[in-house]
């Protein structure tokens, strides 16, 4: 039972996850791959601030989110320079660059990370409250994201993410909203780190790496992409994914690198046979598609 | 010279490309400017230098009373300038009328505090909007095609949508950057009769196109540029008469 519980808060916190990296990188179509340090971030000071200045918990958590949401300039400022594969490799730096502050610094706990985290709640019933909360959380990242993605600030940042410059050419302003979709999308995805680290008392910098902006990045395309549910149905199914192969006994030299094999699998075959992911529509649903009409639009565009 | 638009010295290459050589124009209200010349002449590059996709090397940008040059492409175009491109750039996975909505001079719906604390203005505003949109899209004949996607319709009534798109902003000048590609039959009087209309309004415009006919029937004053530089400028008749012009616009050696 305890089992199950726990696999439902990492659901919880991977639909955060996905659900904001879906609104920077679906909806705005900014090709950051830095998400998971937001992540880290939001871990680390919520851990830091209860463990050193005994915040209380549920505060340092929020200050965590807040953090994250503050320290998102770090991507969202060059995002303002530079686009597409620039993007991604101006993240990659930021990413492993905090990464590797926090593997070298004694107070993080470096590669051992941080341990004795104090938790958010305590009891016999600890982790059912705990999947209540994060259902809660869950589902509000969710409604947030849609409530964003809809109506006039919806049809912006379409417009934006379909062509940047005739956007601006008609005197709508890039520059607030990628700031506006950093800092949410970073704050919601500290505000999971923050309340993993409170659930789990415990977190290493080697859980916020490439590795995990791959699978992110994973259930975003196998969900979905610039679609309200896709992220969620990617979270819950490539968290239970790899749980559930666990269950086929199979010999550790086997199963690791099977994980693997089996996100990189899933990726080139949605990239092939469904671009719009699972819950895509068949046109204008966003999804891979609508990126990848971007590209080639622009390809052609600048060939001309 | 007043002038709604004034370009001063303006300078502009990439590495040994020259594509505005110390340029000095200027559109008048209620003018039509015909720009002209051969392919690689700097006439869609004078467009993105004064729109503001290229920054200049040198030279200012002076744009209704505002020196524009060193603003962002937004800023200039909240201050009243409007283009449309050689592609004609819709918004490809919106509708038509979204495409339109998103032209406007002010569009409340780009702050999301206002969209949560002043529900009721920014629904008005998206009201009143469409109303224009409808309008517009009346104008260039295409206000059936309202809620279609942008990238289904043929080229030609992309490149009316982008005309009817530049138009919501009230821009005091335009930029049209080959409106006629495509545009075939009664749609060529259609869009002769808006870009007309909108001079009449006080607007200056200046239009790149090919098609001389075209250039002919509506430029009240034609420029001709060559090599990032502007060789002549008057009516086409004029330019035409002039040999050594017609030369370089189709292929003869460059003068020296």
């Amino acid at each position: 039972m305890e089992y199950i519980l726990t696999v439902m808060v990492l659901i919880g916190i991977n639909v955060i996850l996905a659900t904001s990296f879906n609104l920077i990188l679906g909806y705005g179509g900014l090709m950051s791959v830095a998400h998971p340090i937001f992540y880290a971030i939001g871990a680390y000071c919520s851990g830091l601030l209860a463990i050193h200045l005994q915040i209380p918990v549920p505060l340092s958590i929020l200050m965590g989110a807040g953090i994250a949401m503050v320290l998102s300039f770090g991507v969202s400022l060059p995002s303002l320079r530079v686009s597409g594969d620039y993007l991604v490799i101006a993240s990659i730096g930021f990413q492993l660059g905090i990464l590797h502050v926090i593997n070298n610094l004694e107070f993080t706990g470096a590669a051992g990370g941080l341990t004795n985290i104090p938790v958010l709640n305590e009891g016999p019933s600890r982790s059912l409250v705990f999947v209540l909360l994060i259902a809660v959380v869950a589902a509000c990242a969710v409604l947030l994201v849609g409530w964003i993605v809809e109506g006039d600030y919806g049809r912006a940042i379409t417009a934006m993410r379909n062509d940047e410059e005739a956007f601006s050419a008609l005197g709508r302003n890039a520059m607030n909203i990628k700031i506006v979709l950093f800092a949410i999308g970073s704050g919601m995805a500290g505000l999971a780190g923050a309340l993993y680290a409170h659930y789990f008392a415990y977190v290493t910098p080697e859980q916020f790496g490439i590795f995990t902006s791959a699978a992110l990045l994973t259930m975003v395309v196998v969900g979905g992409a610039a679609t309200t549910w896709g992220p969620l149905v990617g979270a819950v199914l490539l968290t239970t994914l790899p749980q559930a192969i666990t269950f086929l006994g199979l010999p550790v030299s086997i199963m690791a690198p099977l994980q693997g094999v089996i996100y990189t699998t899933l990726v080139i075959f949605f990239l092939f046979a469904r671009p719009q992911g699972l819950m895509g529509g068949t046109r204008g649903g966003g999804g891979l598609e609508a990126w990848s009409a971007s590209a080639a639009f622009r390809a052609r565009r600048d060939a001309e | 010279m007043s002038g709604i638009v004034r370009v001063e010295d303006l300078h502009k290459s990439f590495g040994g490309i020259v594509v505005a050589d110390d340029v000095n124009l200027s559109f008048e209200a209620g003018e039509i400017v015909g720009l002209i010349g051969p392919n690689g002449a700097g006439k869609t590059s004078l467009f993105n230098l004064i729109s503001g996709v290229i920054p200049p090397d040198a030279g200012s940008i002076i744009l209704e009373g505002h020196r524009v040059d060193q603003l962002p492409m937004h800023h200039r175009a909240r201050i009243g300038l409007a283009r449309t491109w050689q592609n004609t750039r819709m918004f490809h996975s919106m509708s038509v009328i979204d495409n339109m909505l998103i032209a406007t001079r002010r569009y409340p719906g780009e702050s999301l505090a206002r969209i949560l604390l002043r529900r009721r203005s920014v629904d008005a505003f998206r009201q009143e909007a469409t109303e224009k949109a409808m309008v517009l899209l009346e104008r260039v004949g295409l206000a059936d095609k309202m809620h279609d996607m942008a990238i289904e319709l043929s080229y030609g009534q992309q490149k009316r949508i982008g005309l009817a798109r530049a138009l919501m902003s009230d821009a005091a000048c335009l930029l049209l950057d080959e409106p006629m590609a495509g545009v075939e039959g009664q749609a060529y009087e259609t869009i002769i009769r808006v870009i007309r209309e909108e001079a009449q309004a006080g607007r200056a415009v200046c239009v790149v196109e090919h098609n001389i006919s075209f250039i002919r029937d509506i430029s009240d004053r034609t420029v001709f540029m060559f090599n990032g530089c502007v060789l002549a400028s008057g009516s086409v008749d004029e330019l035409t008469r002039d040999s050594q012009l017609t030369d370089l616009y189709f292929g003869g050696e460059h003068p020296q």
